[in-house]
C-alpha cells in the first residue's frame, strides 16, 4: 500500500517533469524606455494602434518544428511609442479608431505596424549572443485617411550569453535592445524620409 | 601516528596550497598606452565610461564597464565616474548602438545639437572612455564525469581552459573635440579544474585582472600623471 502511494507520487513527479520540459516559453517583454532627448516638431498628430500591433506574438519554432517561444512584444511597442512620440511631437492625441480622427483638429496620424520578427538563438547560429530583428512599416496618413507617408524601418538588438541568465531573460534583454534601437532610428530620421520632408516643408 | 608523520603531513597540506594559490594566481596582464594628448581634470569634471556595442559577434559587457569604472571611482586621486546606464538614459537615443558616435568628428556634429550640449553640460563631462573588447575562452581540455549512486555521488577527473581578455580604451577629450590616447590591455590566464569526489575550481581571474589594470592605468593617464 505504502509502495503504490511512492510510485504514484514519482509517477506524478516524472509527468510534471516531462510537461514542464515539453510546452512553450512564454516571454512577454518587459522593458523601460527613457524619453528621447530631442526638440519637438511643431506638430500635432494623432496615433491609432491597431489590433495587430496592440497583441502581437512571435512563435519561434525548433529544430524540429515544436513551438519552443512565445514571445509577446505588442504591449512594449506601445509602451514604447507613448513615450516616444510625446517627445517628439508638440500634441499627440492617443485614439482608439480612425473615426475619432478628422473631429480633433491633428495634422496627421501615425499608424505603425510590425512586418515581421525574428529572433536567432546561440544554439542555432553558434554565436555566443541573442539577437531580435524587427520590420516595421511606418504610416503617416491626412485626418481622412491618404498617405502622406508609408516606409519601412528595421531595428536590431543584441546581448551576450551569460553563465546565471535564462534563454527567456536574455530574449527578454535582446529584444528591449531592439525596441530602444527602433526608438532612436524613428525618433532621430523621421524628418529625413523624403515623403515626410516634403510634408514638413509643404505646411 | 607519530610526530614525524604528523607534521610531513601538515608540510605536504601546506605545499599543496601554496600550488593552489600560485595556480589560482596565475594570470598575466599587459598594458600598452598611446598618449596623444595632455590630459588633466578639475575636481568638478566628470568621466564617463562607455562600451562599444557595434560589432556583429560580440559587445563589450556592461559589468566591464561597470567594473572599470567602480575601481576609477575609488582610492587615490579617485574620479567623478557617470554611471554607463544613467548616461545612456539621459542622452536617449545620442548614444545608442546605431547612433553613438564613432570618431571624434561624429562627436563634434553631436555636440552641435544643443539638447545633447546642454545634457554634456549637466553631466560635467570632460572625458569619455570607449572600452572595446571581450574576453574569449580557448584551448579546453581533459574531462570529469559524475556519478550518483545508493552510496553516494562523486566526481573525477581534470579539466583546464585558458581566458584570454582583450581590451581597447579610447579617451576622448570634450574640450578639444579630440582623441588624447588609447590603452591596451590583454591578460591571460589558465583555469584548471580538477574533480577527486568533488570539483575544485581553481579559476583565473582574468576580466577581474584586466579591469582592475586598466582602471588604474585611465585613471593615472585622465589626471596626467
Amino acid at each position: 500500500m505504502k509502495n503504490t502511494g511512492l510510485n504514484r507520487s514519482l509517477l506524478l513527479l516524472l509527468l510534471l517533469f516531462g510537461l514542464s520540459s515539453c510546452g512553450v516559453s512564454n516571454v512577454v517583454i518587459d522593458g523601460s524606455f527613457p524619453t528621447p532627448n530631442i526638440n519637438k516638431m511643431p506638430i500635432a498628430i494623432a496615433v491609432y494602434y491597431d489590433d495587430a500591433l496592440k497583441d502581437f506574438a512571435y512563435l519561434e519554432y525548433s529544430e524540429t518544428g515544436q513551438e519552443e517561444f512565445n514571445i509577446e512584444s505588442g504591449k512594449s511597442h506601445v509602451q514604447l511609442f507613448n513615450v516616444v512620440l510625446p517627445a517628439m511631437f508638440d500634441r499627440v492625441v492617443f485614439v482608439d479608431s480612425m473615426e475619432e480622427v478628422p473631429t480633433l483638429g491633428v495634422d496627421a496620424v501615425f499608424a505603425p505596424a510590425i512586418e515581421e520578427f525574428q529572433l536567432a538563438l546561440p544554439m542555432k547560429t553558434k554565436l555566443d549572443v541573442f539577437e531580435v530583428w524587427i520590420k516595421y512599416n511606418m504610416r503617416l496618413l491626412t485626418p481622412t485617411g491618404d498617405y502622406i507617408a508609408d516606409w519601412v524601418l528595421t531595428s536590431y538588438g543584441k546581448t551576450p550569453t551569460e553563465t546565471f541568465r535564462s534563454v527567456e531573460g536574455a530574449i527578454n534583454d535582446a529584444a528591449v535592445v531592439a525596441l530602444r534601437d527602433l526608438a532612436s532610428s524613428f525618433a532621430l530620421s523621421f524628418n529625413q524620409v523624403p515623403e515626410v520632408r516634403d510634408w514638413l516643408n509643404n505646411r | 601516528m607519530n610526530l614525524y608523520s604528523l607534521s610531513k603531513t601538515s608540510a605536504m597540506r601546506q605545499l599543496l596550497l601554496a600550488a593552489l594559490v600560485l595556480l589560482v594566481s596565475c594570470t598575466s596582464t599587459t598594458i600598452d598606452e598611446f598618449r596623444q594628448g595632455e590630459t588633466g581634470i578639475s575636481s568638478t569634471e566628470t568621466v564617463v565610461i562607455l562600451g562599444r556595442r557595434q560589432a556583429s559577434d560580440y559587445e563589450t559587457r556592461a559589468e566591464f564597464v561597470s567594473c572599470v569604472g567602480e575601481r576609477m571611482g575609488r582610492g587615490e586621486n579617485a574620479l567623478q565616474i557617470v554611471p554607463e546606464q544613467e548616461f545612456v538614459d539621459a542622452m536617449f537615443p545620442w548614444f545608442e548602438p546605431r547612433t553613438a558616435p564613432l570618431r571624434t568628428r561624429d562627436l563634434e556634429r553631436l555636440m552641435a545639437e544643443n539638447v545633447v550640449a546642454e545634457k554634456m553640460l549637466d553631466f560635467g563631462v570632460r572625458y569619455i572612455v570607449w572600452l572595446d573588447g571581450f574576453t574569449e575562452r580557448t584551448d579546453r581540455s581533459g574531462s570529469i564525469s559524475c556519478t550518483v549512486g545508493p552510496g553516494g555521488a562523486g566526481c573525477f577527473g581534470f579539466g583546464s581552459w585558458e581566458d584570454d581578455a582583450k581590451f581597447d580604451a579610447r579617451i576622448w577629450d570634450i574640450a578639444s573635440m579630440s582623441s588624447v590616447g588609447t590603452i591596451s590591455t590583454d591578460a591571460t590566464g589558465q583555469s584548471y579544474l580538477p574533480a577527486l569526489i568533488i570539483p575544485i575550481p581553481l579559476i583565473a581571474r582574468v576580466e577581474a585582472n584586466a579591469c582592475s589594470r586598466l582602471a588604474d592605468q585611465l585613471k593615472n593617464f585622465v589626471n596626467g600623471s
